[in-house]
C-alpha cells in the first residue's frame, strides 16, 4: 500500500532537518506503526547520507584567474579609457592595443645575447605585424594547474609571427623556459598586460621568463618560413621543474 | 559593479566552489563545469545593475548557474540517458565504496535523472538550500519542492541501486 504523501513530505521533512515539533511527533506515531514508512525513512536515510559524504569538486586552481582576467578592465597605463568596451572583448586585441608599448617597455627589460638585430631593427614592423589581431588565430593551447603555477599559454598565429600567450598566476618566483629548436626561428618581442615585472631573457632557441603574481604576456616569435615547430615549456620553482607541457604548431597551409 | 573589481573578486571567492560544484553536478564534466563558471561569473559582472536586492544574492547565482547548465546540456546535447555500469556481481548494499567511488557513481546516477530532478538534488544536497531557498531560486512554490524532491530522491535511489552503491 502507497503512503500518504503527507507522510512521506514528513519523512523527507524529518530527514532534512525541516519538521517542526509537532510533526516529528506525528511522524513518530506513524511510523511507529507502519513498517512500509519505516523502510522508507531508513532508505531515503541512507540515500542522503551516502549523497552529503560526496566530497565537493576542486574548482581549477587557475579558474578564478582567468575569470578575473577575463573581466578585468585595462591599467591606465595599457589602455585609453575610450578602449575599454573593445579591450575587454578579445585578449589578442587588447595585446595588439597595448603592444607598442609593450614593446618598448620589453627593450629596457630584454637581456639578450644571441637575438638576432633583426628582431629590433623592426619595431614599427613588429608591431604592424600583429595589429591585425583578427587574424591571430589560436593554434594551440595548455593548461598548467600545479600548485606553484596556475594558468593557461597558448599558442597563437598572426601571420609571419608565432604568439605564445601566458595567462598566469603563481605565488612564488617562478621561471619559465620556451624552446623551439628551430634555428629559423628567433625571439622577435614582447609584451604584457595588468601588470609589470615579468623579466625576459632570450638566447639562441629559447626565451627564459620569470614571474610571480597574476601575470598576462606574450612572447613573439618570427617564423619566416610558417615552419612546423614544437615550442617545449619547462616552469621551474626554485630551480626544480614543476610542470612540462609542448605547443605544436602545424602549417595549415 | 562595472569596475568594481573588489566586490567581484569577493563575491567570487565566496561563490568559485559552489557555482563549479553545481555545474559539474548538473554536467558531469569538469571543462564543461569550468566554462559555465566562467560564463556564470560574467554574467554576473556585466548584469549587476539588473540585480534585484530584495532577492537574496545565492539566489540570484545560483538560479544563472542552473540555467546556464541546463542551456549547456541543451546545446551539446548530452541528454541522452548515460550508461549504467553494470553492478559488480559481488557488490551487495552494505560495501563500503570510498569517496571516489561514491562521487562517481552519484554522477552516473544524477546524470541519469531529468534535469529538472537533479536541479533540485543539486541544490538540497550539493548547495546546502533549504525548501524555502530553493523555492525561491527555482521560482516555485515551497510545496512543490517538497514534491519534486522526493520523486528525485525515489528515482536517484533506484539509480544508485542499479549502480550497487545504496
Amino acid at each position: 500500500m502507497a503512503i500518504e504523501q503527507k507522510y512521506t513530505d514528513l519523512i523527507n521533512a524529518d530527514i532534512d532537518g525541516e519538521i517542526s515539533d509537532g510533526d516529528k511527533v506525528a511522524l513518530e506515531a506513524f511510523l511507529s506503526e507502519n513498517a512500509e514508512g519505516r523502510a522508507l525513512h531508513a532508505e531515503l536515510t541512507g540515500l542522503c547520507t551516502s549523497l552529503d559524504a560526496v566530497e565537493p569538486a576542486e574548482p581549477p586552481r587557475h579558474l578564478r584567474h582567468v575569470i578575473m582576467n577575463s573581466v578585468n578592465p585595462p591599467s591606465p597605463e595599457s589602455a585609453a579609457p575610450g578602449m575599454l568596451p573593445g579591450l575587454l572583448a578579445a585578449p589578442a586585441l587588447r595585446y595588439a592595443a597595448t603592444f607598442a608599448a609593450g614593446v618598448f617597455l620589453t627593450l629596457s627589460l630584454v637581456s639578450s645575447d644571441q637575438i638576432s638585430n633583426r628582431a629590433f631593427d623592426d619595431v614599427t614592423g613588429l608591431v604592424g605585424s600583429v595589429a591585425d589581431p583578427v587574424n591571430a588565430e589560436l593554434v594551440n593551447s595548455v593548461s598548467v594547474d600545479e600548485s606553484q603555477i596556475a594558468g593557461t599559454v597558448s599558442l597563437r598565429r598572426a601571420g609571419t609571427m608565432l604568439i605564445l600567450d601566458f595567462d598566469l598566476v603563481s605565488a612564488d618566483p617562478i621561471e619559465i623556459e620556451a624552446g623551439y629548436t628551430d634555428p629559423s626561428i628567433w625571439f622577435n618581442g614582447f609584451a604584457q598586460l595588468e601588470s609589470s615585472g615579468t623579466s625576459v631573457s632570450a638566447k639562441s632557441g629559447r626565451v627564459t621568463l620569470g614571474m610571480q603574481g597574476k601575470r598576462r604576456y606574450a612572447v613573439y616569435l618570427h617564423n619566416e618560413g610558417g615552419r612546423q615547430t614544437t615550442v617545449n615549456l619547462q616552469f621551474k620553482a626554485n630551480g626544480a621543474i614543476v610542470h612540462e607541457a609542448s605547443l605544436d604548431y602545424e602549417p595549415t597551409d | 559593479m562595472n569596475g568594481d573589481r573588489e566586490a567581484f573578486e569577493t563575491l567570487l571567492v565566496q561563490y568559485e566552489k559552489p557555482v563549479f560544484n553545481a555545474a559539474y553536478r548538473m554536467l558531469n564534466s569538469r571543462d564543461d563545469a569550468r566554462d559555465v563558471t566562467q560564463t556564470v561569473f560574467l554574467k554576473v559582472f556585466e548584469n549587476f545593475d539588473h540585480y534585484d536586492p530584495s532577492r537574496r544574492f545565492f539566489s540570484w547565482i545560483y538560479r544563472i548557474t542552473l540555467n546556464e547548465s541546463i542551456n549547456w546540456l541543451g546545446k551539446s546535447k548530452r541528454l541522452e540517458p548515460l550508461q549504467y555500469e553494470a553492478a559488480d556481481e559481488g557488490k551487495g548494499p552494505e560495501q563500503e565504496v570510498d569517496s571516489a567511488n561514491l562521487s562517481e557513481n552519484v554522477q552516473v546516477a544524477l546524470m541519469s535523472i531529468k534535469a529538472d530532478y537533479r536541479t533540485v538534488i543539486v541544490l538540497k544536497h550539493f548547495l546546502g538550500c533549504s525548501y524555502i531557498e530553493i523555492s525561491e531560486i527555482l521560482e516555485i512554490p515551497e510545496k512543490k519542492v517538497k514534491s519534486r524532491l522526493y520523486s528525485a530522491r525515489q528515482l536517484l535511489k533506484d539509480a544508485l541501486i542499479r549502480t550497487g552503491v545504496h
